[in-house]
Formats: C-alpha cells, sequence, structure tokens
C-alpha cells in the first residue's frame, strides 16, 4: 500500500494519465490539502480518512441518496431516477453502496455519466456487500471514489455503518432519503443531517407501505417532499422552470384524455363490489403525472400502447393483473410489454412483475 | 445329456438373450451353477430342485451343471427360474427333446411349482420376436404384457405342470392381442385446468410447455397452484403415439412399475420425486445401473417441486441429462445408456417466507434472498425456457364460475395443432419437438419475419442475453408460432416467449453494473463531454 499526499497524487493522475494510480489508498489527514473542507465545520468528524479514487470536489453540488436496503421497486426506481437526473445536471451524487436504494441510486448516477462517493463502514479496500463489487469498480474508474475513517482491511462490524452516515451528510449539501422504514439507519443519516444543518427531502410514499413510513413521517417533522428531482435541484439553485412546466403541461393534456376512457371503464364494470373498492385507474393515472412521462411518438397513437401504459404503475403488476385491467388479449399485451421493457418505459420489478419506470 | 432353452438377461434397459444350457452327466451327484450369475440367481437352484421334486419327478443322482451363456453379461433376478427348470426337464427326459427351440422363457417359480411375475417380460418378448422366435413361455401373471407385442404368440403358465403340458400340446397357445395399443389419451384422476381459477399467464405457459417439451418454471408464494398447475400439464401434452408408449412401456416394464393387468402405458408418466433425492435415484445408478427418476419420466413430466431445497448438487446433475436428453451411467456392473427426455416442471417460491416482491408481507432480507435463489444455478435457469410466474390467487377469480376457467380441453386443442405442425416439419428427422432443435437446426427451422429479428436484437442487447438465452427463445417462440398456427416466428411470438425468460433486477444488479462497467468504461468520457457542454449552454441560457 503506498500512501501519497493529494497534490502528488493529482500530479500523477493528470501527467501519466495512469488508472493504476486509482487503486492506491491514500490517508488524508486533518490540515492536508485533500481533507474536506467541510468537516472543519462539524462536531464527531474523523480526522483521517482513507480514500480511494479521488475526493468530491467542494466546489460542486452535493447530493447524498441513502434508504432501505430491503427496497421495493417503487423505491429502486425512484432511487435510480434521481440519481440519474441529478447526475445530468452535474451534480455529484455520494451513498453507502448498500443494497437496495443506495446501490440503484449510484447506478443511476453513474447511468447518467455523474461522478459518484460511496463511504463505506469498512476499509476502502474492503468492497461490501460483495455483490456490489462491479459498481465499486465502476465507481472508481469513472472519476469518483471511496472514502472510509476505517484503515484498509476492516471488515464490517455493524456500529461501523451508522456512525459513516455522518461523513455522508458532511459531504453532501442535501439528503435524499428514498426509501426508510419508521426504525431505520437512513434516518440516521437525517439525524445527523439535521445537526449539521443540511437540507433533508424524503421521497413520499403511500400510507400503508411500511417502506416508505419513514420518508413520511420525514416529511411530517417538516422534510422537503422530493415530489420530482426538479424539487431538489430548485433548492442547489439551479431553474428547473421549463422543465416544471413541460410537467404541467404533459398533467393537463393526460387529464384531458383519460376522462372519456375513465367513462367507459367504469360501464364495463359489472359487478356491484367494484364500485365499493378505490378505483385502481384514478391512482394510476396520479403516478403518471407525477413521474409526468409521456409515451413517445411512434407510440403515443397506437391504442394498446396506450391502454396499457396507463395501467403500468409504481406498484408491480403481473401479466395476469395487466390483462384484466387492459382487456388486452395475451399477444398482443405481451408484445406491448416487451416493447416498453426493450426501450427502457417499464421494467420487471421481479421476475414476472411489470412497473413503469420514471424518467 | 445336453439341452438348452433361452432366456433374456436385462442391462439397464436393454435386453440380451442368454441361453441356459443344462448338462446332466456322471460325476458326483450335485447340481452347479456358472456364468457370472448373482446371488439371486444362484438360489434358484434351490427353487427349482424343490419345484420339480413338488411336480413327484426326482433329480436324477447324478452331477447337473448349468451354464446361463454368454458368461460375461451379469445376470440378476428370478427370470432364469423357469429357463432353468425347462432345461433340466429336458435334460432329464421329462420333456420332449428340442420342443423348446425357438422359445422364450422368462418367469420366477415357487417351490410347489407354480410361476411368480417377473419384471421385463414386454421388452423381453421384444427381443424374442427380433430374435425370431416362435413361442413365449412366461408367467401367466405377466401374460397380458407379453400378448401386447404383435408377431410373436405367447403362453401364460400357472405352474411347472402347465409347463409340461404347453411340451405336449395340450395348452393352446394364443396368439397377441391385437389392437391394445394406446388410441384415446387417458386424464389422470379427472384432474383439469379449470380446476384452476384465474392464471391465464400460468396456464398459457403450461400449454406452450407441453406443445414444445419446454421446460417450466414455476415460482410463487405458497398455496398459489404451482403443484396443481404442474399436475395437469400430463392431462394436455399430445397424446402418444405407438412408438413412444411402446419405448416407455419397456422401460417400466424393466422396473416393474407396470400397473398390474397392463400392457402399455397409455398416459404420459408423471414423477414428482421428493427433494431429498439423492444424485443415484434422479439420474439412475447402482452396481449394476438402474433407470433413475428422469428416465422414468422419458416422455412426460418431470416435476421437482421447492427446487431450492434441493440438493443444489444433484440439482446441477441435471444440466447434461436436459441438453442431451439421455444420461450415461457408468459403474462397476457395466456402463448403459438411459433415454430421458422429459419435461422438467420446477416449483419455487421466490424466497424463503414465499411473499417476495410484496415487501409489506415479505420479512427476507435481500441477501437471504439472493442466496435462496442462487440455490438455483444461471445455468440451470438457462435452461427453463419459461419462466412463469405464478401470483396469489384473488378472491374474485376463486368465487367464480368452474365453466369459465379454461379447460384441459381447450388447452389440449393449441397442444394438438403444434404437434401436428411439428410432426409435419420434422418428418424423417430424428427429434419430435421444438426444444430438441440443435443451434445448428435453429435457422432453417425457426425463421423470423423482419419486424421479430429486429425485436430479437433489441432484447438481446438490452436484456443481456446468453447465446443459449437466445436460442431457446427462439425454440419457445417457435412452439407459440405452431400453437398459433403461424409458419413464421412473428413479433408477438417472440415478445411472448421473451415474457416468460423473467429476470430478476436485485440479482442482475451486480451483472449489469458489471457489463456496464465493461461498456462504458470507454464512454465515460464522451458522455461526461457531452453533459458538460450541454450544462454549460444550459448556464449561458439562464444568464441571458
Amino acid at each position: 500500500m503506498k500512501l501519497s499526499d493529494e497534490e502528488e497524487f493529482e500530479r500523477r493522475l493528470r501527467s501519466e494519465n495512469d488508472m493504476s494510480v486509482l487503486s492506491e489508498i491514500r490517508l488524508i489527514r486533518k490540515g492536508d490539502d485533500g481533507y474536506p473542507p467541510c468537516f472543519l465545520n462539524y462536531p464527531r468528524m474523523p480526522g483521517s480518512i482513507y480514500v480511494l479514487g479521488r475526493l468530491p470536489d467542494p466546489s460542486v453540488k452535493t447530493v447524498a441518496i441513502v434508504g432501505a436496503r430491503n427496497c421495493t421497486s417503487y423505491g429502486r426506481n425512484q432511487a435510480e431516477y434521481f440519481g440519474r437526473t441529478f447526475a445530468q445536471h452535474g451534480i455529484q451524487v455520494i451513498s453507502g453502496m448498500a443494497y437496495g436504494i443506495d446501490s440503484w441510486g449510484q447506478k443511476g448516477a453513474l447511468d447518467g455519466g455523474g461522478k459518484v462517493w460511496s463511504v463505506l463502514g469498512t476499509g476502502v479496500d474492503v468492497c461490501y456487500p460483495r455483490q456490489n463489487y462491479p459498481l465499486y469498480r465502476r465507481i472508481i474508474r469513472e472519476g469518483g471514489g471511496i472514502i472510509s475513517e476505517y484503515p484498509p482491511g476492516t471488515l464490517p462490524d455493524a456500529w461501523h455503518f451508522p456512525i459513516r452516515n455522518r461523513i455522508i451528510s458532511a459531504l453532501s449539501d442535501v439528503v435524499l432519503v428514498v426509501e426508510a422504514r419508521l426504525k431505520s439507519g437512513s434516518l440516521i443519516t437525517a439525524d445527523y443531517a439535521m445537526e449539521q444543518g443540511k437540507s433533508i427531502y424524503a421521497v413520499p410514499g403511500r400510507n400503508g407501505d411500511t417502506t416508505s413510513e419513514g420518508c413520511n413521517r420525514l416529511i411530517a417533522q417538516g422534510a422537503g417532499i422530493a415530489w420530482a428531482p426538479e424539487a431538489i435541484l430548485e433548492e442547489l439553485g439551479f431553474d428547473c422552470s421549463e422543465a416544471c412546466a413541460a410537467r404541467f403541461e404533459a398533467a393537463e393534456t393526460e387529464q384531458k384524455k383519460p376522462s372519456g376512457q375513465r367513462k367507459k371503464k367504469k360501464n364495463t364494470v359489472t359487478s356491484p363490489e367494484a364500485d365499493l373498492l378505490p378505483e385502481p385507474v384514478i391512482a394510476d393515472d396520479g403516478h403518471r403525472s407525477a413521474a409526468g412521462r409521456k409515451l413517445p411518438g411512434k407510440w403515443a397513437h397506437c391504442d394498446d400502447f396506450q391502454k396499457l401504459y396507463r395501467h403500468l404503475s409504481d406498484t408491480p403488476k403481473t401479466l395476469d393483473t395487466l390483462q384484466e385491467e387492459s382487456g388486452l388479449d395475451l399477444p398482443s399485451l405481451t408484445s406491448v410489454v416487451m416493447q416498453l421493457c426493450i426501450s427502457g418505459y417499464a421494467a420487471e420489478a421481479a421476475p414476472g412483475f411489470y412497473v413503469k419506470i420514471p424518467g | 445329456m445336453f439341452c438348452s432353452v433361452l432366456s433374456a438377461a436385462i442391462s439397464g434397459t436393454e435386453i440380451l438373450p442368454v441361453s441356459v444350457e443344462v448338462d446332466v452327466s456322471t460325476g458326483m451327484p450335485g447340481l452347479t451353477m456358472v456364468g457370472f450369475v448373482s446371488s439371486q440367481v444362484r438360489e434358484a437352484q434351490e427353487r427349482v430342485r424343490t419345484a420339480i421334486r413338488n411336480l413327484g419327478l426326482s433329480l436324477p443322482p447324478r452331477r447337473i451343471t448349468i451354464n446361463l451363456s454368454p458368461g460375461d453379461i451379469r445376470k440378476d433376478g428370478t427370470r432364469f427360474d423357469l429357463p432353468i427348470a425347462a432345461a433340466v426337464l429336458e435334460a432329464m427326459g421329462a420333456i420332449p427333446k428340442h420342443v423348446f427351440s425357438d422359445t422364450l422363457l422368462l418367469g420366477e417359480l415357487h417351490l410347489d411349482g407354480t410361476t411368480g411375475e417377473v419384471p421385463g417380460v414386454l421388452p423381453g418378448v421384444i427381443c424374442a420376436r427380433d430374435m425370431g422366435c416362435r413361442l413365449c413361455i412366461v408367467p401367466s401373471g405377466n401374460l397380458v404384457e407379453a400378448l401386447a407385442v404383435q408377431g410373436i404368440r405367447s403362453v401364460g403358465i400357472r405352474s411347472l405342470q402347465d409347463l409340461i403340458a404347453v411340451s405336449r400340446g395340450e395348452i393352446p397357445v394364443q396368439p397377441s392381442v391385437p389392437g391394445s395399443l394406446p388410441g384415446e389419451q387417458g386424464v389422470s384422476g379427472g384432474a383439469d385446468f379449470s380446476d384452476i381459477h384465474g392464471q391465464k399467464t400460468v396456464k398459457r405457459a403450461a400449454q406452450i410447455a407441453a406443445a414444445g417439451f419446454h421446460n417450466l418454471l414455476l415460482s410463487g408464494p405458497p398455496g398459489s397452484g404451482k403443484s396443481m398447475t404442474a399436475r395437469r400439464i400430463p392431462t394436455i401434452m399430445p397424446p402418444l403415439t405407438p412408438e413412444e408408449s411402446l419405448e416407455i412401456s419397456k422401460i417400466y416394464s424393466i422396473v416393474g412399475l407396470l400397473p398390474e393387468g397392463t400392457a402399455l402405458l397409455h398416459t404420459r408418466p408423471f414423477r414428482a420425486p421428493h427433494h431429498t433425492i439423492t444424485p443415484a435415484s434422479l439420474l439412475g445408478g447402482g452396481t449394476s445401473p438402474r433407470p433413475g427418476e428422469i428416465t422414468l419420466a422419458h416422455r412426460g413430466v418431470l416435476f421437482l417441486d421447492e427446487l431450492p431445497e434441493m440438493n443444489p448438487a444433484t440439482l446441477e446433475m441435471l444440466r447434461q441429462p436436459l441438453e442431451d436428453r439421455r444420461i450415461t451411467i457408468s459403474r462397476t456392473g457395466g456402463t448403459c445408456t438411459f433415454p430421458a427426455s422429459f419435461i422438467l416442471v420446477g416449483a419455487m417460491n421466490p424466497c424463503p417466507c414465499g411473499w417476495y416482491p410484496n415487501r409489506n408481507r415479505c420479512t427476507c432480507s435481500p441477501k437471504q434472498i439472493m442466496s435462496y435463489r442462487s440455490r438455483i444455478s444461471q445455468a440451470l435457469l438457462d435452461r427453463m425456457d419459461l419462466r412463469c410466474e405464478v401470483p396469489a390467487t384473488e378472491y374474485g377469480a376463486l368465487t367464480g364460475g368452474k365453466q369459465d376457467e379454461v379447460s384441459s380441453e381447450i388447452l389440449r386443442e393449441g397442444v394438438i395443432r403444434a404437434a401436428e405442425a411439428q410432426k409435419d416439419r420434422y418428418e424423417g428427422l430424428p427429434f419430435i419437438f421444438n426444444s430438441e432443435l440443435g443451434p445448428s437446426d435453429i435457422p432453417r427451422f425457426c425463421q423470423l419475419t423482419g419486424e421479430a429479428s429486429r425485436l430479437m436484437e433489441a432484447a438481446f442487447h438490452r436484456f443481456l442475453m446468453s447465446a443459449r438465452s437466445y436460442h431457446h427463445t427462439l425454440k419457445t417462440a417457435r412452439t407459440i408460432a405452431d400453437i398459433e398456427g403461424a409458419s413464421l416466428i412473428c413479433e408477438a411470438h417472440i415478445s411472448e416467449a421473451l415474457c416468460y425468460r423473467s429476470t430478476d433486477p436485485d440479482i442482475e444488479f451486480s451483472v449489469q453494473a458489471g457489463v456496464a462497467d465493461r461498456q462504458d468504461a470507454d464512454n465515460a468520457e464522451k458522455r461526461r463531454g457531452y453533459r458538460k457542454k450541454s450544462y454549460a449552454k444550459k448556464k449561458e441560457k439562464m444568464k441571458s
């Protein structure tokens, strides 16, 4: 293991364009050049950190995406979508590289061409969980880095993880919690963020979804509502008026259309109990305007695509359910579903369950 | 005084003719038996000696030597009792000389001289016919089986007395019974697909599996109807052809599993071994190899419930027979090749508690789910052409009438249409079903329309498919097209086939990230440059 200082590292990186320097672990102490200046503002920050790859640029806006390991497809898609959007606006994304929300948020940011950092509860050379090794490699290779306060070789220990969350929140300008249960490690990050005076945003969930209870409670306590990436982009000083206007426009045109179809749908319902049940169509429309995604032109006027897309939502649905709701026959249903999946408008949340992808 | 009669030994699922030679000559009185015989066969001498004594005859006080030839094949079981007794009686002069030339004898003897049933009569009689024998003598209990073989006469005897009577021409010999070959497919125990409420996609997948002999993996929460579906698949499979019926009946006869009083199986086998099954009983084994469950499921269904609970090593052993459709087993007793062309139907829960992806009910951690699923390797998953989710049934579907449900009859129509299309297409070729196509046959038989091939290409890149996945998808699409009666594979067929090759994003995550890692390493810089440019443009706009 070679330890070299920040200046030397940057120089070598620029002059040699040598990727091997990326596998060198650097120790950065308080007072060194690269030591994150934000650490000086908060209590209980580590005196020295180990870094693999680079450190985040303090002059660039940074968002932390954290959430449940045990996430739903809704959380997964939201994390990926927010991560990707942030990356497309040049925002740095920080997370803990745990299963679930953390890694999906980071993957989204990488797919959007952004730089990503992971703060680990292990040594920077220990990839935990091991399944995320491809992600770990990609983070370093694409200009981000792995940060830890623990010396190289440290193995995972349960008490390491809540503590490292203070570094995640300290390095970021905004902390976004995508999915969290009432007792969740992500809420610890939110607590640190509150202490450090950072803005906190939470992606809202439905009442009754245990995976979103923590987020909803954060909102009740005053966290910002991450109804769309624009909410956070505006907070960070980006001009999103255009994007917001486009969203409203899309929602308006959508609202005009389905009214007729909704009536039609009602007429087709034959069983008397169906009226007592909450109507799923309306709920789905709600999701749609929130996601604000329209089908591309080639499919926008195709009846089958419209019928099916209306019934796809964040709730994973089986082909059986989709068939019942859309009324399409199996061959046309599968061909529409597959084409939407291939072009990234829908995806399989779990084998056999399909969801809509926000974008 | 020397004489010999014909009998048959079993080696694996093959029948080998054995000649039973007896020599009665001067020397120390006694009975010796040679010819690589097992202890079961050696015990025959006691049964034969006593049975003959109880017939009222006594063995001559001379040296009797019995040889089972060829001497290098191991002989097992009790089927040599009757031929040995016949040869001894002939050598003693109790039976006219040469009366049993061109005759095959099989059967066990009791001490009182009555005969007992033995396995392997059906293939034994077929072997006799092919060797040009004119008569088969079998225990009366096995007569039905023997009569099913066309082109040879058979006689069933109750005891050694009957044997002597046959030798004197006192018992009429019956010709084979024509028309005992399978006609209508029997439905097993009245089970029908209409018993299953809802689950349209699952029924469709079962139909495709039955039509093209594709392997099917059913995954779903407990109590959603996975086992019910699997058990009903034989009811919609194409009817057995006479050749297939004979083929599987021979195997069942050899292992002694033919139902009593039946000669030929008319329904396709359905085997559902418990998940604690050992490799030897699954694949076949033993010192002299015996067929295992996969061979007993030949031309039918092998249903493995609770797939992840099975010993992973045992499960992975299925890979090679799934590909080759037969299995070769080498043991000290010899090397045998057993046929094993079956539909593998697997059932599993999506996670240890069974409720994933319903996160409000599922209590499993991602790691638990991953380790549960990784008990089934990707290699085996690739071989499952149809992976189908069986969702928990909704109340509305449960209370609906049975007459609304898709029944076996409706499903079978499509299956038979596909079976006929396949029969026409593969006339004179060594395979019957689409799933048996090799990679080299695929371009010839699985022709795609332009749209379909564009879709397939897009899917290949999007879902990071392997070459095997690609081929299996095409084969499944071919079957779907056959069910629909189409000669070319269209877009809809491909997309439906793709729907049954579902992937789990959580499991695929690392794979996706890894591939992206390789691909994106080159593009990353490029994209970052583009992003900076567009961001700079936006900034300018903001300023102005």
